[in-house]
């Protein structure tokens, strides 16, 4: 009796074990969504307990007038859906949302606006969107539009920072990340792009070591659980679904 | 193979089961940031709850803003990590530590006597945690006025500190024992090893305000240029410069602030 719990425990153990170290399927790639809704967020941390629509929020829209790192890096948000604790007061005092949607820089946090942000219609403003990727230079998955070239030749013009004299750390440094898997070309990683949109804190020290080879678990099984580069490149960013846009040599 | 040995293998497989569950999930992504007022707040339970006591919170933006860091940390001897003093009730009764100045006399004692003669106990004020208590001083209100800085406590303590907005004591009576100032060595410049990153400017000068010679050096740096070396990993890891900018002092977040030499 003793012996065949024992062997009852070590299976259980060990099927748990491989689920979690050697992980599933790894390539079950997340299903996209259509490239107008691609990157829509609902922000329903409070909203829906105090009786007001969750908060309907585009990352498409935003970006087209702000990097990233002035939401993420110098306003707090965090990169997890409703992760943040924002707060109505929060926002009238000019933190998060209202340190833009203070009616001056965007519209304001006043009662004709309400239905603007909290209308919790993840398609929200969707109607806005062909015109502006028709502008744009055209990329394969997501919302289909190549951001990173758009900012290059100046298609679009987001703001690096809500404070003056701030500007691109310059570094590009272009890494070759070794594939683990032979057969599989190694990953590009180009500084350079990246700055324009991020701050080094943004990734740096809690997503990625800043010593090349010493961040542990680097792995696509991760990326694909939202970790590493799966912070950004599932839900906002390109989309990994295009294998060339890291492994650029692969066949 | 015999059962105690079968019984070490499935000890072994559950702890590394474990770790593999509560590991899985913290790595790879952001940590969630502390807000203003969280941030430098530390919570000591060296003996707290083994006694059934409330873990001790203690505020670094309130201290700082009447000591500097080196009255404590030098000259009454707190530890840098949080813990590893060891503080006992005895000891501050004894005027170490917390007693230093949790005496009735620079600060308020662990009991007091009230005008009406009765005794109160000031026990809450620090054994705090997990407790509504109603305290003195709100961060917020505090900070209004202040020059702002973007993280950590979003107060620039050091632009506060030189427009006089705070006056610090860098001295206790019968602890610090007097002597005569060193002058400021140089400010230093400090290269950085990647590529394309600018230089730091370090100011002796201003961490000596608040840290005067003893707390960095000789044990977390050397006192020789070029003699202690280390990376910014380091840094991030809580060594070095991390031993304060981090936690208490402004966080590595804010890249800029350091390296800001323009690169040629």
């Amino acid at each position: 009796m003793h012996s065949r719990l024992i062997l009852l425990l070590v299976l259980t153990a060990l099927i748990l074990l491989s689920e979690n170290v050697f992980g599933g399927n790894t390539f079950n790639l997340w299903p996209l969504p259509s490239p107008e809704e691609y990157g829509n967020i609902i922000i329903d941390r409070t909203s829906r307990n105090n009786n007001v629509k969750p908060v309907s929020f585009s990352h498409w829209l935003h970006r087209t007038k702000y990097t990233c790192r002035v939401c993420h890096f110098e306003l707090g948000f965090e990169f997890n859906v409703n992760a943040t604790d924002i707060t109505e007061e929060d926002n009238k005092n000019g933190l998060f949302c209202g340190a833009c949607h203070d009616g001056k820089i965007a519209f304001g946090h006043s009662g004709e606006n309400c239905e603007k942000c909290h209308n919790g219609d993840i398609s929200y403003g969707s109607e806005k969107f062909p015109e502006l990727r028709s502008k744009l230079p055209k990329a394969e998955y997501g919302n289909e539009i190549d951001w990173s070239q758009a900012l290059k030749k100046g298609a679009i013009k987001p703001k690096y920072s809500i404070h003056k004299d701030e500007k691109p750390l310059d570094f590009d440094k272009l890494l070759e990340l070794r594939a683990e898997w032979s057969g599989i070309s190694p990953a590009v990683f180009p500084h350079a792009a990246h700055v324009q949109w991020l701050d080094c804190a943004n990734c740096h020290p809690d997503i990625f070591n800043i010593k090349k080879k010493t961040t542990k678990h680097f792995a696509m099984k991760y990326i694909l659980e939202k970790k590493f580069c799966g912070v950004c490149h599932l839900s906002v960013a390109l989309p990994i679904d295009n294998c060339k846009g890291c492994h650029p040599k692969m066949r | 193979m015999k059962a105690r040995h079968i019984q070490y293998f499935v000890v072994s497989l559950f702890v590394c089961l474990f770790f593999s569950l509560v590991y899985a999930d913290t790595f790879g992504v952001k940590k969630k940031k502390l807000k203003p007022h969280e941030f430098g707040t530390i919570v000591m339970n060296n003996f707290s709850e083994k006694k059934f006591i409330a873990p001790v919170v203690f505020k670094h933006w309130l201290h700082r803003s009447k000591y500097t860091c080196r009255l404590c940390h030098v000259d009454i001897g707190f530890a840098m990590k949080t813990g590893e003093t060891g503080i006992t009730e005895n000891d501050n009764k004894n005027g170490l530590y917390c007693g230093s100045c949790h005496n009735g006399k620079e600060a308020f004692s662990a009991e007091e006597k009230q005008s009406n003669g009765e005794m109160k106990k000031n026990c809450d004020r620090c054994h705090s945690f997990e407790k509504k208590v109603e305290f003195k001083y709100d961060f917020y209100t505090f900070r209004k006025g202040l020059p702002q800085e973007r993280f950590g406590n979003g107060i620039d303590w050091i632009k506060a500190e030189d427009q006089k907005l705070l006056t610090l004591k860098d001295e206790i009576e019968g602890i610090t024992i007097k002597r005569k100032k060193l002058t400021n060595p140089k400010e230093l410049e400090l290269s950085a090893k990647a590529l394309g990153m600018p230089n730091i400017i370090f100011s002796h000068k201003r961490h000596a305000i608040w840290n005067g010679c003893e707390l960095c050096h000789p044990e977390i740096f050397g006192v020789k240029k070029g003699e202690t070396v280390y990376t910014m990993q380091d840094l991030f890891n809580g060594k070095y410069c991390g031993a304060c900018h981090g936690s208490v002092a402004f966080p590595n977040d804010d890249c800029q602030k350091c390296h800001t030499e323009t690169v040629l």
